[in-house]
C-alpha cells in the first residue's frame, strides 16, 4: 500500500486504538480496517471518503475520523492523524513512507454527543504522539 | 536515519491477516471494501468527466445550484456522506447517466453475505 497504517502507543505502553478496535463488534473492526486500507491505498486527496472517512473541523482541525454505525445504531469513531511530509521529516519520525496514525477511538449511543472533554482527551493523545521522534507506535 | 532505525509498521497488516481468518470478519471487510470502492469510483468518474469537459468545480456547483464548497468537498477527502441526489445532479449537469450494472453471477456476494447486487457507474 502507498501509505502505512500505524497505531499510537501511549507512554504507559497501552495502545488506545487497538484496545478500542478489540472492544468493538467484529464486523465494526472489519469495517474500520477496510476503511483504513482504502485510505492507505489511495490517500488524500485521491480518496473521496466513501462516506465513512471525514476531515474534522474546528478544534479538531487536522484530524480525520472514520464514522461507523453499529448494532442498535451505536456510533463508532476512530480518530486518525496523517503522517505526511518530506522524506527528511518522515525519516525523523522513523517512517520510511507516509502513514495514517490511528490514535484512539470512541463509541456512543445513537443521538448522543461526545463531550468536549472527550475530544480534548483525543487531542491530548495526538499531541503526545506528535512530540515523539521517532514516533512511539505499536509493533 | 539508517534503515535499521526505521520503525516496524507491519502490525496493521499482521493484525488484518490474523483477523481475516474469521469468516464473518472477512465477509464484513470485503463487503465494506467493495462499497468504498464503488462510492470512490463513481466520484472519481464524475471528477474525471468534469476535468475532461473543462468545467471548474465552481462552475459545476453553479450548474446544480449548490455552494462551490459542497462540490469541492465531494471531490476531496472531506465529504462524509456523499448525497445521492447531489451525485445524480452532478452527473446530469455533466451530461452523464448513473446506472446500476449487475455483476456476473460468479462475482456476486450471496444474499446472506450482502445486499449489494451491482455497481453504479457514471457514463456520458
Amino acid at each position: 500500500m502507498p501509505w502505512a497504517v500505524v497505531y499510537y502507543k501511549a507512554p504507559d505502553g497501552t495502545t488506545p486504538a487497538l484496545q478500542f478496535l478489540d472492544s468493538c463488534p467484529g464486523k465494526i473492526d472489519a469495517e474500520f480496517t477496510a476503511v483504513l486500507d482504502a485510505v492507505a491505498g489511495a490517500p488524500p486527496p485521491r480518496f473521496s471518503g466513501g462516506g465513512k472517512w471525514e476531515a474534522m473541523h474546528g478544534a479538531m482541525g487536522g484530524w480525520y475520523e472514520i464514522r461507523l454505525t453499529g448494532p442498535g445504531r451505536e456510533q463508532f469513531r476512530l480518530f486518525c492523524l496523517l503522517e505526511n511530509g518530506t522524506h527528511d521529516q518522515l525519516t525523523g519520525r522513523g517512517l520510511q513512507r507516509c502513514a495514517i496514525a490511528v490514535i484512539t477511538g470512541m463509541r456512543k449511543p445513537w443521538r448522543t454527543t461526545f463531550a468536549e472533554r472527550d475530544y480534548q482527551r483525543v487531542r491530548e493523545l495526538g499531541d503526545e504522539h506528535r512530540t515523539n521522534y521517532p514516533r512511539r507506535i505499536a509493533t | 536515519m539508517a534503515d535499521s532505525k526505521m520503525l516496524d509498521v507491519s502490525l496493521h497488516e499482521r493484525r488484518r491477516a490474523r483477523r481475516m481468518e474469521e469468516p464473518e470478519y472477512r465477509l464484513a471487510y470485503e463487503r465494506t471494501a467493495r462499497e468504498l470502492a464503488q462510492t470512490d469510483a463513481v466520484i472519481r468518474d464524475l471528477d474525471s468527466l468534469r476535468v475532461d469537459l473543462g468545467i471548474s468545480k465552481a462552475e459545476l456547483a453553479r450548474r446544480v445550484n449548490r455552494n462551490a464548497s459542497s462540490v469541492r468537498r465531494l471531490f476531496t477527502a472531506s465529504q462524509v456522506r456523499p448525497e445521492f441526489p447531489l451525485i445524480a445532479a452532478l452527473a446530469d449537469a455533466l451530461g452523464a447517466d448513473l446506472r446500476v450494472v449487475r455483476r456476473p453471477a460468479d462475482a456476486r456476494p450471496s444474499m446472506r453475505e450482502s445486499s449489494t447486487k451491482g455497481r453504479v457507474t457514471a457514463s456520458a
